[in-house]
């Protein structure tokens, strides 16, 4: 993989940008020098900041993690050392990947570096900004509800969510268990594709992690689109009302006939899509609460003092969490609660696989669903918030299709609107990769993407 | 109090005997300096996952098929979530909805013959953190966080504290002869939690009262007997039980109230997202569960059916399971197997016992016992030489070399009394006259003439079988 | 206690070991009308007979790891992180049980 900055320069490129895009986190001021020659060798590597590296603090962009350095390195940070990867900054992101537009970030929001007036869209979103603004060319990011895809939407970067289980989990601060999905940001597809084969692979400390084998997905990379059976994603589409992504997106799709694809339109059920958005939440929040009942002060973390143990992980708990964190654990929970478990969590979880079989309906006829990846650009940071509760609208959620399913998904740039651009969604079967990245080269020759932010 | 009707169900975690954690790859050493056994997982630092030992799932199949458990293949786990200083991640993963084991049996010993306590389930868990309370406040050493156990819990099928230990010590037993824990009360890797409720009316439970953390079968006995009579006295006296969870007071004999029960506590339980369901391969079940090694009821039918032995010694054996090792071992030299169980049952175990030692750390070879054994059985030595010999004996010292070094021998040999008893008689003309006129008496006379000349070491019986047929001759 | 009253929703974040403000409560009431129509929306969808689903691929794995000691801490390691150690133990306030 190609790096046009040195470790050095990624450095010194990021704390001049911190001021715009605060997107870091954490800035590793002496990068270590790596003497691995792989084939990340020398290049600069941000991560979003839920990911563990030994000797870094690690802090999920939680106050209650503000003061924790790892003593072991994420599988995912091993293997990118281990190809010859310098990490530069642990990017900004929300606090415990809950949000999606980098508001509820430790430092602050993360700002879009199209225009810093606009969000860069969450929970990767400090990852996202970092690689839009052309700090490095692989920014590390994880995927929960769509928390690389829609960032990288808003960055006009490519955002690349693997299948569940081909990249480890080990060492990633968690979200939702059964949802979260490492995954990464680059600049093409080519590196898309070869980031793949670094960071993927069985993991024996992630017991959900894959045994089937990495394949050479840029080796074999084949952008011709003749053949391919694409399907647009109608149900999505209908929904977008902003004229000029569905019109670049329509000559997008007449692009794809006319390079020889076999295009069909796919629907699914907008009953059973009204329900993505409260499957979702439901069943994050109660895997997200149990899953951070570690944080409690005692073994790392901040601790505020109590005269009881009991008061010392209330007390840091309290301190530690943001208002709209524990409002989520509290709803997490109370899904869990016995009485409420089988009209909640466990109707959520069943609903979910009937979500998941109408989604890979649209499967049989087609190997890729092609959708907007977002109705609009990235909002401003002032009119954007993270609904805690209330009206979903499918048409914005509908990248949590493949975080159910655990299906391989990726955004990329399509266009701009008011200098902000707005991208593109694939989605493929469940560890077709390969196809994945073949359609995306294939679309990527046609859209040829050559803008880049103005703060940069 | 015979009207009431006792009802009791039992608990019991037992730490598995692994070398490395439930979901970790640190090791299991107990006794170890504090914090020094650990893995990130064990302390829950953000970002770990699980990962299943495999040998802690075979030694569960192990118990199991000790318990007579239907067998779950495909192993799940769950996760129980609670706050306390002692679990690191905030949740216990444990197999709440899908215990690998169920719906099996221990048959215990009572007064009325064997019987059989069911058992409800077995599953995999792991164990806790240690804390250690002190003025200045609490010490938390991880070392003992993530260690495997198994949780079996009975159904409510005793009656009586005699029962309760019964159940306990046959548990401890299967358990410790498969190898699948050390069960040692002592050192917590055995963990008992007692349920008693007594009702005047035969077809309704009464409330549940608890008694945890129990450290010996005889604290179960203690204990269960001692909240029997405190129950059942407040129910004399018309006073209501409470709900609750009590703690035997050793030096008191009572129980003593630890917290009330006000409703159940919401743990939350719902699948591990961690870890895939593991499906267990049927053949590898089979083979673990085809070489197990002989539970101790086998044991005793066996003792019984080739050695002859009794209930009571056959079951005093296979409590201690090198006793029986021992006894085994005795047993392929020795001739007679009641007398060798006398010997390893009482001589031995009173020496041991002197001494602070147990039969897993015992001086003396079991060779050399039966050897003993067999010289006493032969005549060799006498019973009471033989009880001198086994004092060397259980220096290591061989039986034999003993008996020679101490002049011990008794003289047998038909050739060498003949002609010791023919220099006596050669000795004593009077004697052998008054023989002939009909002086019995005589006899006795020689037979302390012949035991002289020996020094004592001729074998009395047969000595004085020989001295009557060379005195007919003469 | 009264359903979705302050002192519910105290206790519901006492379980959790924090506190919630007056104000983070009143914010939870509205959240907690949501939730409740979720409820609902999730009761017109008919799952008789369907499994939860649990993770998202369902092939059950075979592996189990070797018995084999690997990834141990040693104690400078294990403690670095913690606020306050003593005698190479992690420690805390006298525990109320």
């Amino acid at each position: 993989m190609e790096s046009k900055l040195t470790p050095k320069q990624s450095v010194e490129r990021i704390k001049a940008l911190q001021p715009v895009l605060n997107a870091a986190i954490t800035i590793v001021e002496e990068p270590e020098e790596n003497p691995n020659q792989g084939p990340l060798a020398g290049v600069p590597i941000v991560l979003k900041d839920n990911i563990s590296t030994k000797g870094i603090r690690t802090t999920a962009s939680s106050k209650i993690l503000d003061n924790y350095v790892p003593v072991y390195d994420a599988t995912i940070t091993k293997k990118l050392k281990d190809a010859g990867g310098v990490i530069v900054a642990k990017a900004s992101m929300d606090e415990l990947g809950m949000g999606g537009t980098n508001r509820n970030a430790l430092i602050g929001p993360a700002h879009n570096p199209w225009n810093p007036a606009h969000i860069t869209g969450g929970s990767s979103g400090g990852s996202a900004a970092l690689i839009a603004a052309g700090t490095t060319s692989l920014a590390i990011g994880t995927d929960t509800g769509d928390s690389i895809r829609k960032p990288a939407a808003y960055c006009g970067v490519i955002g690349v969510k693997p299948t569940y289980g081909r990249i480890s989990r080990y060492g990633i601060i968690p979200y939702a268990s059964s949802l979260d999905t490492v995954g990464y940001f680059t600049t093409n597809i080519r590196d898309a594709a070869e980031a793949l084969e670094i960071t993927a692979g069985r993991d024996d400390h992630d017991m959900t992690s894959s045994f089937l084998p990495v394949e050479a997905y840029a080796k074999n990379l084949n952008p011709d689109l003749k053949g391919q059976k694409i399907g647009v994603f109608k149900t999505v589409l209908d929904r977008v009302s902003d004229p000029v992504i569905h019109q670049t997106f329509d000559n997008l799709v007449e692009q794809i006939k006319n390079a020889g694809a076999e295009v069909v339109d796919v629907e699914m059920d907008t009953k059973l899509m009204e329900l993505i958005a409260p499957i979702y939440k439901t069943i994050a929040n109660a895997e997200a609460t149990a899953n951070h009942s570690n944080l409690d002060g005692i073994r790392f973390g901040e601790r505020k003092p109590g005269g009881s143990v009991e008061e010392v992980m209330t007390n840091s708990r309290t301190a530690g969490f943001s208002s709209y964190v524990r409002a989520r654990f509290v709803i997490g929970s109370y899904s869990l609660f016995e009485e409420n478990q089988d009209r909640l969590f466990r109707k959520a979880q069943k609903i979910r696989r009937l979500i998941v079989e109408a989604y890979a309906k649209l499967f049989e006829t087609v190997d890729v669903v092609l959708a907007p990846a977002a109705v609009t650009a990235a909002p401003l940071i002032e009119q954007s918030s993270d609904v805690r509760f209330g009206a979903d609208r499918f048409e914005e959620e509908h990248l949590q299709l493949a975080n159910f399913s655990g299906y391989p998904s990726l955004t990329m740039p399509l266009g701009l609107e008011d200098g902000l651009p707005f991208g593109i969604n694939l989605t493929a079967r469940a560890f077709e990769e390969q196809e994945l990245f073949n359609v995306a080269a294939g679309i990527e020759e046609l859209i040829d993407w050559k803008e880049e932010p103005a703060n940069v | 109090m015979s009207d009431y009707q006792v009802t009791i169900g039992i608990e019991i975690h037992c730490e598995l005997k692994t070398k490395t954690k439930m979901f970790s790859g640190a090791p299991t050493s107990f006794g170890e300096v504090a914090n020094t056994q650990t893995s990130v997982i064990d302390l829950g630092h953000p970002g770990c996952l699980p990962c299943v030992n495999k040998e802690a799932v075979r030694l569960a199949i192990k118990a199991c098929g000790g318990l007579h458990c239907t067998i779950d293949p495909l192993v799940k786990f769950d996760r129980k979530n609670y706050y306390y200083s002692d679990l690191p991640k905030g949740f216990q993963i444990t197999q709440q909805f899908h215990p690998i084991g169920k719906d099996g049996y221990v048959t215990i010993q009572t007064e009325d013959g064997p019987r059989q306590i069911r058992v409800e389930r077995i599953h995999m868990e792991e164990d806790t953190a240690k804390q250690f309370h002190k003025e200045t406040g609490t010490y938390i050493d991880f070392n003992r966080a993530g260690t495997p156990l198994v949780e079996i819990v009975s159904r409510p099928d005793m009656h009586s504290a005699a029962e309760a230990a019964a159940y306990v010590e046959a548990l401890r037993r299967i358990l410790f002869y498969l190898n699948v824990s050390d069960v040692k009360m002592e050192e917590g890797s055995m963990r008992c939690d007692v349920n008693i409720s007594i009702s005047d009316d035969p077809n309704k439970l009464g409330t549940k009262v608890e008694i945890k953390n129990l450290n010996s079968i005889a604290n179960v006995q203690k204990a269960v007997q001692a909240e029997i009579e405190r129950q059942t006295a407040l129910l004399e006296a018309g006073q209501p039980i409470e709900q609750a969870t009590r703690r035997f007071d050793e030096p008191t004999k009572t129980t003593v109230l630890m917290r009330k029960k006000e409703g159940t506590v919401d743990y939350k339980y719902f699948p591990e997202p961690n870890i895939f369901p593991i499906q267990l391969d049927q053949a590898w079940i089979d083979s673990i569960l085809n070489s197990l090694e002989e539970l101790p009821e086998a044991r005793m039918a066996r003792f019984q059916k080739d050695f002859g032995l009794s209930d009571y010694d056959s079951s005093v054996l296979v409590n201690d399971r090198d006793m029986a090792d021992f006894y085994e071992e005795v047993m392929k030299t020795a001739k007679d197997a009641k007398k060798a169980a006398n010997w390893v049952i009482v001589e031995m175990a009173a020496w041991l016992n002197k001494n602070n030692l147990s039969f897993a750390k015992n001086p003396a070879s079991a060779a050399d016992l039966a050897s003993l054994v067999n010289l006493i059985d032969e005549g060799t030595i006498s019973g009471k030489q033989g009880k001198e010999v086994f004092e060397d004996v259980m220096k290591g010292r061989k039986p034999e070399e003993v008996i020679k070094e101490k002049g011990m021998q008794q003289v047998s040999d038909d050739s060498t009394l003949i002609a010791m008893i023919n220099q006596v008689l050669d000795e004593n003309p009077k004697s052998i006259e008054d023989f002939k006129n009909g002086k019995k008496r005589a006899v006795g006379f020689l037979m302390g003439q012949v035991m002289k000349a020996s020094k004592g070491q001729a074998n009395p019986k047969k000595a004085n079988g020989l001295l009557v047929q060379e005195l007919s001759k003469r | 206690m009264e359903k979705f009253s302050n002192e519910y929703f105290r206790k519901l974040a006492n379980d959790l070991k924090f506190d919630l403000s007056d104000e983070e409560i009143e914010e939870l009431k509205k959240d907690f009308v949501e939730v409740e129509k979720q409820v609902e929306l999730f009761e017109t969808i008919d799952t008789e007979g369907v499994e939860p689903m649990v993770y998202p691929f369902e092939a059950p794995t075979t592996f189990l790891r070797e018995d084999v000691v690997a990834d141990v801490l040693d104690q400078k390691d294990a403690l670095e992180n913690a606020p306050d150690v003593r005698m190479g133990h992690v420690h805390v306030p006298k525990v109320v049980k």
